[in-house]
């Protein structure tokens, strides 16, 4: 009970951070705008150019940041698990490709588009991509197991990926197209994206933070998890449609942002231990905490522009990974 | 390759020889055609060329006055560049279509006499042997000499050293004082329009990604001749440190300056034009909000019709909008 109570209060104390980054990413950006006037545009209805750059541009930035960072976390919590693999992340199953080939078809056949039209073949091309890993690693008797999704995932993502060389190669609109997506990024979205992604973010994260019990079962491993009731199979099945929705959501929101997914999860477990319950409560918190972190340090490291977030995540993930590895065996799951 | 040692000859031939220029002919034999290019040499040749490779704008302006080369190169696909709308470029050989890539192979086939492309002052090099193409494609400059007139802050001087150009190669200059005087009645009409409306001022932009670009009319030739002929095009204060032609500003900032009209480029539109409608912060820029956007020719005039019915249709927007939309 003590210890529960412990984590209940960091997990508070965590959300409060990112309440507070929240404020943060309303008031620093490339123009200026002093703090109190953040709180009065939220109050005074005057309309004004300050009010339209902090209720309609960094809000809506915010809030993605807030729903993309805690669906790639959650849904990297998830795929761990159920990869049984602690490197997994969408990644691995072919997500990011299968966005980016689908960004980049439709490119080619309908020319480029704003962020608002491309997030739908996004969308389209992560959930394709893990249903075909998803029924390639399922074939055979002993059905989806870890090394089999990891191996159709690889597949998948060559696969993808050389569609989307040749036809980058082909047609200068894909390519810039590729340019602008590929690069993970909280600029340029506006409230369309947000509302286009939102609901399936919305529902994806609020099954996902009750599927805490199922992993712990799962986590005692197949036969047990068997023997306690479970029905391991469309369990499975279940979660993997979950990840996928949440991934692909994320991922057609902003493209590819590596690291949240793989790393929040481990930190949540270093924080928690092995129960699924806190270490999803804790990705939820935590993974937008560290999206908006390095958004924030993008928009200030550059006088007068901007580094994208997948570049910053990039370049603090991959320290910050080895350290944590190295702090504490995370191999076992 | 060739061309420094071609300007060091020349130098040195201009030193030996003194202030004479007239006996460049040294190889004794009879001067038949003689430009002073935009790099400031002249070259000469026995016989007047008829074999021209040119840079595919620099086609387009010598057509328009009756000399057609016999093939181009262009820096994007022919039928897709905004510069070269109208032209028809059917019989003649398409050396490349892509910046920095000239097939010089085929050029060599073609065994051109004469090279044309535009002049870049602040390079030194002329289009398509400037820094960065690839050294293959510069080797185009040792099949012929590589002439052009210079690229200067008028497009008018760029247009006239076409003419000039084409006159010593045979164009008839009746075609091109027709052409020049459908365009002086042209401009003609611009500054009358831009005279009705004093109080209006225009900010030429390219939006793009999450940044608002805008041009710097300083190293624009055609901002710099509107505003000759009376159009107020906002110069903004602070350039890009690095590449001067554009003030680029964060999206955040994109409502700093406030003109009556807002001019696109227009060889990202409508692209640029509806990253910026995407934007919140468009619907505080005064001029978008009320519609009074048009685009420019950005960067790409080289004849006289392109530019005469660029300004005809820039005379009847500006006599269309509202010049006092910003109150100072």
């Amino acid at each position: 009970m003590a210890r529960s109570s412990v984590r209940a209060a960091v997990l508070l104390a965590a959300t409060g951070a990112l309440v507070l980054l929240a404020l943060l990413s309303l008031t620093l950006g490339s123009r200026d705008i002093a703090p109190f006037e953040v709180l009065q545009v939220f109050t005074d209805p005057t309309p004004s150019a300050d009010a339209t750059v902090i209720r309609e541009m960094r809000l809506p930035r915010t809030l993605i940041a807030i729903v993309v960072g805690a669906a790639l976390a959650v849904s990297g919590a998830i795929l761990q698990s159920l990869a049984r693999n602690p490197l997994a992340d969408a990644g691995v199953l072919g997500i990011n490709s299968g966005a980016a080939v689908a960004v980049v078809v439709s490119a080619f056949v309908f020319g480029s588009m704003p962020v608002s039209g491309s997030v739908w073949f996004a969308f389209i091309g992560a959930g394709a991509t893990t249903v075909a890993v998803y029924a390639i690693a399922a074939v055979g008797r002993e059905g989806a197991t870890p090394v089999k999704l990891a191996l159709a995932g690889v597949c998948i993502t060559a696969l993808c990926g050389s569609i989307t060389s040749a036809l980058v190669l082909a047609d200068p609109d894909a390519l810039e197209e590729l340019r602008m997506w590929q690069v993970g990024a909280l600029g340029g979205r506006y409230f369309p994206v947000l509302t286009q992604v939102a609901p399936f973010l919305a529902v994806g994260l609020v099954a996902a933070l009750c599927t805490g019990r199922v992993l712990n079962l799962l986590s005692l491993g197949e036969d047990l998890a068997r023997g306690l009731g479970l029905r391991t199979g469309a369990a499975r099945a279940g979660l993997f449609a979950l990840v996928a929705v949440l991934s692909g959501a994320a991922t057609a929101a902003c493209g590819p942002i590596a690291f949240v997914g793989l790393m929040v999860p481990h930190a949540a477990r270093l924080i928690t231990g092995p129960d699924y319950r806190w270490i999803l409560a804790y990705s939820a918190v935590l993974g937008p905490a560290l999206l908006l972190g390095a958004d924030i340090i993008g928009r200030l490291v550059l006088p007068g522009g901007e580094i994208p977030v997948g570049v910053v995540i990039g370049v603090l993930g991959a320290p910050a990974f080895v350290l944590l590895v190295r702090y504490r065996n995370l191999v076992e799951l | 390759m060739r061309r420094p040692l071609f300007a060091a000859t020349a130098v040195a031939a201009l030193l030996l020889s003194g202030c004479s220029a007239s006996d460049s002919d040294a190889d004794g034999g009879d001067v038949a055609w003689s430009y002073t290019s935009g790099d400031g040499e002249t070259y000469t040749a026995t016989e007047v060329p008829t074999r021209i490779i040119a840079e595919a704008s620099s086609a387009k302006a010598l057509m328009e006055f009756g000399i057609e080369p016999v093939g181009i190169w262009a820096s994007n696909p022919v039928d897709e560049d905004v510069a070269l709308r109208g032209v028809d470029f059917s019989g003649i050989e398409i050396l490349g279509e892509e910046w920095g890539k000239i097939d010089v192979a085929a050029a060599a086939e073609l065994q051109p006499d004469l090279i044309v492309g535009d002049w870049w002052p602040v390079e030194e090099a002329y289009s398509g042997l400037e820094g960065g193409v690839e050294e293959e494609s510069k080797k185009l400059a040792e099949l012929a000499p590589v002439v052009g007139p210079a690229q200067s802050d008028s497009v008018v001087d760029l247009i006239e050293g076409y003419a000039e150009l084409a006159e010593t190669l045979g164009a008839d200059p009746d075609q091109i004082a027709e052409s020049r005087t459908a365009f002086e009645a042209a401009v003609t009409d611009f500054e009358a329009a831009a005279a009705e409306k004093p109080g209006l001022t225009a900010l030429a932009v390219s939006p793009y990604d999450t940044n608002y670009a805008i041009a710097v009319p300083e190293h624009a030739p055609e901002l710099l001749d509107f505003q000759r002929w009376g159009l107020n095009v906002i110069n903004p204060d602070t350039p890009d440190p690095d590449f001067p032609y554009w003030e680029t500003l964060s999206m955040e900032n994109a409502d700093k300056y406030q003109p009556d009209l807002l001019l696109f480029d227009d060889r990202w539109h409508p692209g640029n034009e509806e990253t910026l409608a995407a934007a919140p912060i468009s619907s505080s820029i005064t001029a978008f909000a009320a519609g009074q956007t048009t685009t420019w020719p950005g960067y790409w005039l080289h004849t006289y019709s392109d530019y005469a019915a660029e300004l005809t249709r820039l005379a009847e927007v500006i006599r269309s909008v509202d010049e006092n939309l910003v109150q100072e």
